[in-house]
Formats: structure tokens, C-alpha cells, sequence
């Protein structure tokens, strides 16, 4: 999906509806594809239909945002709000639906819990415009309900019935709890990104952090997984069992993906591009270079999203061969989390560069001053610090009722815990020692990696208790 | 407030080495640095296997025999129950009493003692203030008096010398709120470290119609409780998918010899008696018989009476439900005894053995004993050729059904810290609901004269001590109440078009 926002990045709007017809045919096109899909099947408002049709709202609303941030054109932002408010809609479609198919709230499975998630992210971006007037919010928000969405798609699983441990009125709670308090996080990050634009910050540094983040994930990539002949190796994965593929107790087998590996090693090149022309800026000290580097992120993005596609489509489908044993086997999305989340994380980290570089007037006039930015994330905290605290509280009381204790050092709870100890470190440091400003900023976008890493790193890379979600 | 080590070795190097400790255990860069190791090493706790949830062959599969050694020796592979862990909590608790005591006394002051009479310096630096032109000082201070009423203040004079001021505040509380928050985390710790030393937690497995009152510890000793637990009845619920929807057992506790209290638990729903808790945990076949039903027909071929014997009536199959141990009577001379039963059966030169306790196949071994002649044969359920020919018996036995008994695994735990971690839970939510959305809000107001005009003004003030531009907002109100108070001076009741003005 961020494909569709990038690839109008670089088209110049002539006029101010150039972007808004495109992204109307766009919508239109996708609607055309899935009234199609509902002809075949018979069933308009099917759960998969209604959040479909949320994705085709967001992108398009993520794109608007985004199109804002390049050509700063109003009613772009007008349309884009509009695009939200229709995608919030059918996301609520696809959660009645859901929750009237299982006969309980949508919070049993990740897949459910991203449900809601994206759901209230939506509705605090619009509590944000219309209460905070911080028009441009979505331009960090959508992206990230579009990945929701995306991840959604991956993860597509069937209505299960509660099993015993999640029957108690303490699952509505804490679950509840957790996604106000998530989406409250994640409003927080996106208004220090916005605080960051405002604030007239050097983005030189960031170039190079950027740069150095993506290059971390191609290089333990290519450098762990690349294998003779240019092949890419990923664990097997049985489709039938859900499970990675054993060889012996405790040795996975690995497939190769042929030429995917060379893919891996250009894009490698590529991010590194950035870094190098940096460094060539700051010892030469031309400015110039550093505004080549500039397109050298964008077009790193380009090509990141097509070894995304291609490795969404390569590993998705097909059966690979095996060094290690013969004949064909598959493998999974599933059995490759790690590589799944850096190749997406890659991308909205340089995205989220790109979106620093736009400081325009414009922009800076839709957005409410550095210091009303910086008091409203500050705000925001305020808002999600009482609700992670009560959501743990909570947890601890249910675990109380299912386990015998109410503290099990889970990985869930720890990190749970963590994401706590980092918000009230946070807000030591704001009211004891005044942090303001861009430090806070940094703080509250720290903040919300460790809250995305409780959510998802925890729940796919570390085992626990915790494996509903 | 803050004093940083570094400004009390300078400004007094005498003081004494224990105040230099307690001055470093109060600063917030020491809470810091506590909770950054907090954060790291429980991160890495959720990295590293820990025991003893894995088992130790994965332990050894994962890490080399020396990373392995190293990890124990630290304790990294029980992070949360290593002795430094603990210690460091306890360093966070003493950082955090020695802050709050270190700050408490001034923000004591403040509550206690609060400040009504704003002097010059105070006048100078205060942000919002406004200066309101009054034609005496009388009508000022009225003016500011039911202004503040209608914003439901409750305004009072404060004199200083031959001047009179308004002070009016509200939910003075406020300032404490964080010391609340800190005594609630107190709490916790300290509820948490009782239920560290004097609780425990262990696994009791009961099969249906057992008693115990042994517990299984996690460190794999066993600990007698003073009273006993009696499994009457375990079972589970199916949904239709065949996921699992409900494991119930049915408990009673014995106390010397009686019956002391009966319930039927559930996930989610345990028993609790002195304290004590018992939770539905694991639920399963334990291995045992509860019912094998057989039918039992008389074996037309068989010949034992010898010849002259009547000839064996082709009688009603005979219908027989017992368990391991039993004996059942076919006819008035010959028995069935349900000798052994195996979980899990291997078949090796003509013996049986029993291959494992889990449940694999099962064989039942049946035994046919005529008294006349007392002679027995056996019978095995499924037919073992190898081991006995069930066709000899007098009797041709066939089993209609195998009813297995069931076991329930309950969680046991005894948590006495527990009423701490509860209160300073419920503490902790009031003490952040006073510091995110009570605030302390003054007003001051004070007659004075301009210092370069030399016009009578009335002073007015006001501090919050956050969210301070909604606060400006308000005090946008006061002023323009006070205002509009003032112009109609000549009017006879101008308090209620105010009050009507401001809501």
C-alpha cells in the first residue's frame, strides 16, 4: 500500500485535484475489483469485503496526507479526512461483523486485536484534527493503520470460540485498556514527528541514522540468509500444522529462494548510497550532495517496496529447494516474522524520513506552533501513562483469577512493564529536570517502538503465557 | 528540591559521608540509572531462555556449555529470581522513599502552609497576571470577590499590615498527589517482596474421589498443608468445533475430617480457603480404569465338564461393568476377575509389559477361573495370540466400552502479599488521576498603585500547576468578570448577570 503513496510523490501537482482524481480513480478502480469479488461470491458485506474496503480508504487517505505533505495543497486534507471518516466506517462494518460472527468482542487473537487497534488509531486521527486541529496528523497515523490492515490480510484468521482461560470479563478490560492506551501511544508519536517538522530540526542527522537503521536490516539479512548463487534461505514451513518445518529436534530446515538473495544484496547497496553521499557531504562540505542524497532515500524506497512485493510474493507461494534435504518443499510468511517486519519497518523508517523533509510554510501553517505541538504530546501521555498503568493493573487482577499470581514475568508483562518504566521516565524527566522539546519528542517516539515491540515483537519472538496475542 | 551529589561535596565538603549517600540515593539522575538497569536486565531476562521453563535440553541446545556456565553462575537464566534483581528493586524502593522524603518537607510547607499574600517579587514574576483600574480598594476587592464566587471559588481576605488581598484556591491536594503515586508503588514492592518470602506456589493433581493435601512445589519439594482437598468430580466442555470450552472441577476442602467447604471451580474461578487458593489448571485421563463393560457369552465350543455334560444352553449374553481388581460372577461356578490394566502395552517373548504410563495402547487383562476344576484362563483385551487364546475360556468375553477416570491439576498458591499489591493498586489509580487531572489553581488579588501612573490598580494573579493554557483560559474568564463587575458600578445587583456571563 505505501506503494501507491510513493509512487505519486514524485508526479507535480499541477493543479490542486490532480492528486485527488488520481487517488478517486484509484479507489474507484479498487472498489470496481471488489464489487467484482462480490458478484463472484454473492456476499456484499462479508468481514474480508468491509475491511477491504478500509484499506482502499486508508491508502487513499494516507496518499492524500502524503500528497498534502509534497504539494501542500488544502483540499487535499479535506479529502483525505473524508477518505478517513468512509474508512473508519467500514472498519466498524468489519468489526460488527466479526464480533456478530464470534459472538464476542474482537479482542480473542492478534488479528483481532489489530482490528480494534486500527479502529481507534482512526478515531483518535480524527479526534486530533477536529479537537486539536492537528490537520496533518493521518500523514503518520494512516501509514500506520494501512500496515495494520496489511499485516491483517497476512495474518487472516477464522472466528475461534474463547478458550476457557480468555472467558472473563477481565479480557474486555484489559484489552480495551490496551488499545486505548496503544492508539493513545501511537497519537503521541505522531505528533512528535509532527513537533519535528515544526521545529525546524536538522535533518542531516537523521539522513544518516536512517540510512545506518536500514543498512543494519539488509546487511543481518543478506549476511545471515544469503546463500551461494544469489538464493535467499528461509525456514520451511508447514502449511498444514502451521509449524516450522524440523529436520531433527530443534533443527529447522532451511529452503533457498533462488535469486531473491542478489535482490537483497542490491537493495543493500542501495541504502547504503545515503550514507556514503553523507559522509561525502560532510568531508567536502557541499551542501549539494546531501540534496542527492536526499533522492538517493527515495529511491531506496522505491526499490525496497519491490523486494517487499517480491518477497511477499515469492515466499507466500511456491516450493523452494533445500540444501539441506531433497525435494521441494514450501515455505511461509509465518516462518519468516523477523525478516517480514524489517523489511516493513525499513520502509516506514525512510518514509518517515522523507516526511521530515517536507518543512514547508504551507505545511507549517496547517500545523498548530512547536510549542502547542510539544504540550499536546505531553498531553496525549498524559492520557495513555493512566491507561498502561490501569491495563496492567488489569492483566495483573485476570492473571490473578486464570494462573494463581498476578505476576508471572511473562515476556508480555515484562515488556508491558517496560513500556511503563519508559513513559514514567518520560514524564520524570518532562516535570523534574523540564525536558521540552525536541528531547521529549525523541522520548515519546522511543516510547512508542517500545509499545509496537510489546504489541508484535513480543507476541512472535519471544514464547510466554501470552500466546493469544 | 534537587540537589545533585556534585553541588554538596562542593558547598560543603564536611557533611557526612552518609548524608553525600542520601543525597545521591534522592537524586533523580540515581532513579535513572536504577531504572535503566531495571529496563535492561529484564529485557534481557525475556532474550535469554530462562529456567525453569525450559527444559534443559533445549538449555543446552541453545547455548554453549561456557555461555551456559557463565549465564548460571549470573543468574541470567533466572533473571527475575536472582538475588541482584531483587536487590535492585530494592534499590528502586529506597530511591524512591529517599526522593519523596527529601522533597516531602517543601512540598509539606506548601500544602500546610499556603502562600495568600503575593508580595512585590512575587507580583513581578507571575504568570498570568493582569492589572484591573479600580476607583478605591473596597470596590476592588469586592468585585474580585464575586468574580470568584461565580467561577465557585471561595474567595477570603487576608490582611497584611493595613492592606487587605483575596486568596482563593482549589484542590490544594493536588501538590501530594505524587507522593501518593510513590507510596502506592511502595506498596506493591513491599506486597510483592511478603508474597517472595512467605508464599508459595505449587500443583496439587487429584484424581476424581482422591484426597491430598500434599503440594507439589515448583522447586519440586513438597509442602502438607494443614487441611486436605478432595477431587469429587472433574470434566470438560466441548464446543462444537471440539475446542476445548470449560474444564470444572467439583473440590470440597476437608478440615479435621469434616467437610468444610464445597465448590465447583473453573478457569478463572477459584476456591479459596485460609487464604489458600486453588486454581482450575490441567485437566486429563490419568491411566486408571474407572469402568470396563464387557459382554460375556457362554463358549459354545468349550468342554471342561467333560463328555456327558449337558450340552451349554445358548443363553443372553451376559452384560458386566467393573474395574481393575474386581471379580464378577458368570455363572455359579465360574468367575471373572479384571486382573491388570496397561496405559500403554508391548508384547515381547510371550510376556506383556507395559511400555510407558501415557496413554498409548491400552490392553485390559481379563482372568476366567472355574471353581469345580479349578482351572483359569486368561483373556486379553485386544486378543494377544502370543499370549493366551481367548477362545479357551468357558466364557467368550467381548468389551463394549472402556470408561478411563479423569484427573484435575489445580494451581495452588498462597499469596499473603497479596491485600498490598491490591491496595497500592487502587492507591496508585487515585494518586494518577490527582496528578494528570486534579489541579491546584490560586488566585490572588491585591490593591495596589501603579508604579508609574501612581492609579489605584487591583492586582490580580493566578498559578496552576499544569495544563496551564486551559488555566489562562479561565483566567481570561476572572478578568473579564471582574471587569464587567466593575464598569456598572452603579448598579444595584450586578453579581447575577456575572455568574449568567461566565458559565
Amino acid at each position: 500500500m505505501s506503494q501507491v503513496n510513493t509512487e505519486q510523490r514524485p508526479q507535480p501537482a499541477t493543479t490542486g485535484t490532480t492528486l485527488i482524481v488520481f487517488v478517486g480513480l484509484g479507489i474507484a478502480f479498487l472498489l470496481f475489483l471488489a464489487f467484482l469479488n462480490v458478484v463472484k461470491s454473492g456476499n456484499l458485506l462479508s468481514e474480508s469485503n468491509l475491511l477491504f474496503a478500509a484499506l482502499i480508504f486508508y491508502a487513499g487517505a494516507g496518499a492524500l496526507y502524503l500528497g498534502f505533505g509534497v504539494t501542500g495543497i488544502e483540499s487535499y486534507v479535506k479529502a483525505a479526512s473524508l477518505a478517513t471518516w468512509v474508512g473508519l466506517l467500514a472498519n466498524t462494518g468489519a468489526i460488527a461483523h466479526r464480533w456478530y460472527d464470534a459472538g464476542h468482542p474482537p479482542f480473542a487473537s492478534v488479528y483481532e486485536m489489530l482490528l480494534s487497534f486500527v479502529w481507534t488509531l482512526a478515531v483518535l486521527t480524527l479526534i486530533a484534527e477536529k479537537k486539536y486541529h492537528v490537520k496533518v496528523i493521518g500523514t503518520v497515523t494512516m501509514p500506520v493503520a494501512i500496515v495494520g490492515v496489511v499485516l491483517m490480510q497476512l495474518l487472516r484468521t477464522d472466528v475461534h470460540p474463547l478458550v476457557p482461560a480468555l472467558q472473563s470479563t477481565w479480557l474486555h478490560v484489559h484489552v480495551t485498556l490496551a488499545m486505548l492506551a496503544y492508539a493513545a501511544c501511537a497519537l503521541s508519536f505522531a505528533l512528535a514527528m509532527m513537533f519535528l517538522i515544526q521545529d525546524n530540526m536538522k535533518t542531516e542527522t537523521f539522513l544518516a541514522a536512517t540510512s545506518i537503521g536500514t543498512i543494519g536490516i539488509y546487511l543481518s539479512i543478506v549476511l545471515t540468509r544469503f546463500e551461494k548463487w544469489g538464493g535467499l534461505s528461509l525456514i520451511a514451513w508447514d502449511s498444514e500444522h502451521k509449524q516450522e518445518v524440523f529436520l531433527s529436534k530443534g533443527v529447522r530446515l532451511f529452503v533457498t529462494i533462488p535469486d531473491l538473495g542478489w535482490l537483497m544484496l542490491l537493495a543493500l547497496l542501495v541504502v547504503a548510497a545515503p550514507l556514503v553521499l553523507y559522509a561525502l557531504a560532510q568531508s567536502k562540505k557541499n551542501a549539494s550532495l546531501l540534496a542527492i542524497a536526499n533522492r538517493a532515500v527515495f529511491i531506496s524506497i522505491l526499490l525496497q517496496i519491490m523486494t517487499l512485493a517480491m518477497f511477499l510474493l515469492r515466499a507466500s507461494n511456491g516450493s523452494y529447494p533445500s540444501l539441506d534435504a531433497d525435494g521441494l518443499f514450501a515455505t511461509s510468511l509465518a516462518a519468516s516474522p523477523f525478516i517480514l517486519a524489517g523489511l516493513v519497518g525499513g520502509i516506514f523508517m525512510s518514509l518517515l524520513y522523507l516526511l521530515l523533509l517536507w518543512r514547508r510554510p504551507d505545511l507549517e501553517r496547517l500545523l498548530p506552533d512547536a510549542n502547542t505541538l510539544d504540550r499536546i504530546t505531553y498531553k496525549t501521555i498524559c492520557i495513555a501513562f493512566p491507561l498502561l498503568t490501569l491495563m496492567i493493573a488489569a492483566g495483573a487482577y485476570w492473571a490473578n483469577q486464570t494462573w494463581g499470581s498476578y505476576w508471572n514475568w511473562d515476556p508480555k508483562e515484562t515488556w508491558a512493564a517496560i513500556t511503563w518504566l519508559v513513559y514514567a521516565g518520560y514524564l520524570h524527566m518532562r516535570i523534574t529536570r523540564g525536558w521540552r522539546g525536541r528531547r521529549a519528542a525523541y522520548f515519546a517516539i522511543l516510547g512508542f517502538g517500545v509499545v509496537m515491540f510489546t504489541f508484535f515483537g513480543v507476541t512472535y519472538l519471544l514464547p510466554g503465557l501470552h500466546a493469544y496475542a | 528540591m534537587a540537589t545533585s551529589p556534585k553541588t554538596v561535596s562542593t558547598s560543603a565538603p564536611r557533611k557526612s559521608l552518609a548524608r553525600k549517600i542520601w543525597q545521591t540515593a534522592a537524586s533523580i539522575k540515581t532513579g535513572v540509572v536504577l531504572l535503566i538497569l531495571v529496563v535492561v536486565f529484564a529485557a534481557a531476562g525475556t532474550v535469554i531462555l530462562q529456567r525453569p521453563m525450559t527444559e534443559p535440553d533445549d538449555m543446552q541446545r541453545a547455548y554453549s556449555p561456557q555461555a551456559l556456565r557463565f549465564l548460571d553462575a549470573t543468574g541470567m537464566t533466572d533473571v527475575f529470581h536472582a538475588w541482584w534483581f531483587l536487590g535492585l528493586m530494592v534499590l528502586v524502593s529506597l530511591c524512591i522513599i529517599a526522593a519523596s522524603i527529601e522533597r516531602f518537607p517543601n512540598s509539606w510547607r506548601y500544602y500546610s502552609r499556603p502562600y495568600k499574600y503575593p508580595d512585590s517579587s512575587f507580583r513581578r514574576a507571575l504568570h498570568p497576571q493582569k492589572t484591573i483600574p479600580i476607583p478605591d480598594e473596597e470596590t476592588g476587592l469586592v468585585s474580585a470577590e464575586r468574580a470568584l464566587n461565580s467561577l465557585g471559588f471561595k474567595p477570603e481576605r487576608v490582611i497584611r499590615e493595613d492592606h487587605f488581598a483575596i486568596f482563593a484556591e482549589r484542590h490544594r491536594i493536588s501538590e501530594m498527589a505524587v507522593y501518593i503515586v510513590h507510596a502506592s508503588l511502595l506498596l506493591i514492592f513491599f506486597g510483592w517482596i511478603v508474597d517472595g518470602v512467605y508464599g508459595w506456589r505449587g500443583y496439587i493433581r487429584l484424581d476424581e474421589g482422591q484426597t491430598s493435601n500434599l503440594v507439589e512445589l515448583r522447586d519440586g519439594g513438597t509442602r502438607p498443608m494443614p487441611f486436605s482437598i478432595r477431587c469429587d468430580s472433574a470434566g470438560q466442555e466441548n464446543y462444537k468445533d471440539g475446542t476445548p470450552k470449560k474444564w470444572w472441577s467439583k473440590l470440597a476442602i476437608v478440615d479435621n475430617g469434616q467437610d468444610v467447604k464445597a465448590k465447583e471451580i473453573v478457569v478463572n474461578d477459584p476456591l479459596i480457603y485460609n487464604s489458600v487458593r486453588f486454581y482450575q489448571s490441567s485437566y486429563g485421563e490419568n491411566g486408571k480404569v474407572d469402568k470396563l463393560i464387557l459382554t460375556a457369552t457362554p463358549n459354545a465350543s468349550f468342554n471342561s465338564a467333560g463328555p456327558g455334560a449337558p450340552p451349554p444352553v445358548p443363553a443372553q449374553p451376559k452384560l458386566i461393568a467393573f474395574t481393575v481388581g474386581d471379580t464378577a460372577d458368570l455363572d455359579a461356578d465360574t468367575t471373572v476377575r479384571f486382573a491388570e490394566f496397561f496405559t500403554d502395552y508391548a508384547v515381547r517373548d510371550g510376556q506383556v509389559y507395559k511400555r510407558s504410563n501415557e496413554m498409548g495402547s491400552p490392553a485390559a487383562h481379563l482372568v476366567v477361573t472355574s471353581k469345580a476344576s479349578g482351572k483359569s484362563f486368561d483373556v486379553w483385551f485386544p486378543p494377544l495370540e502370543e499370549v493366551a487364546d481367548n477362545s479357551k475360556a468357558p466364557y467368550l468375553l467381548e468389551p463394549k466400552d472402556l470408561k478411563l477416570g479423569h484427573f484435575t491439576g489445580l494451581q495452588v498458591s498462597h499469596e499473603p502479599g497479596q491485600w498490598g499489591v491490591w491496595t497500592g493498586v487502587v492507591l496508585l489509580g487515585v494518586g494518577l488521576a490527582f496528578v494528570f487531572y486534579v489541579i491546584h489553581m490560586r488566585f490572588w488579588a491585591v490593591p495596589v498603585r501603579d508604579e508609574k501612573t501612581g492609579q489605584l490598580v487591583l492586582w490580580v494573579g493566578g498559578s496552576a500547576n499544569r495544563n496551564r493554557d486551559a488555566f489562562e483560559q479561565r483566567f481570561d474568564v476572572l478578568i473579564s468578570a471582574i471587569d464587567k463587575d466593575l464598569k456598572p458600578v452603579s448598579s444595584i445587583a450586578p453579581s447575577e448577570p456575572i455568574a449568567a456571563a461566565v458559565r
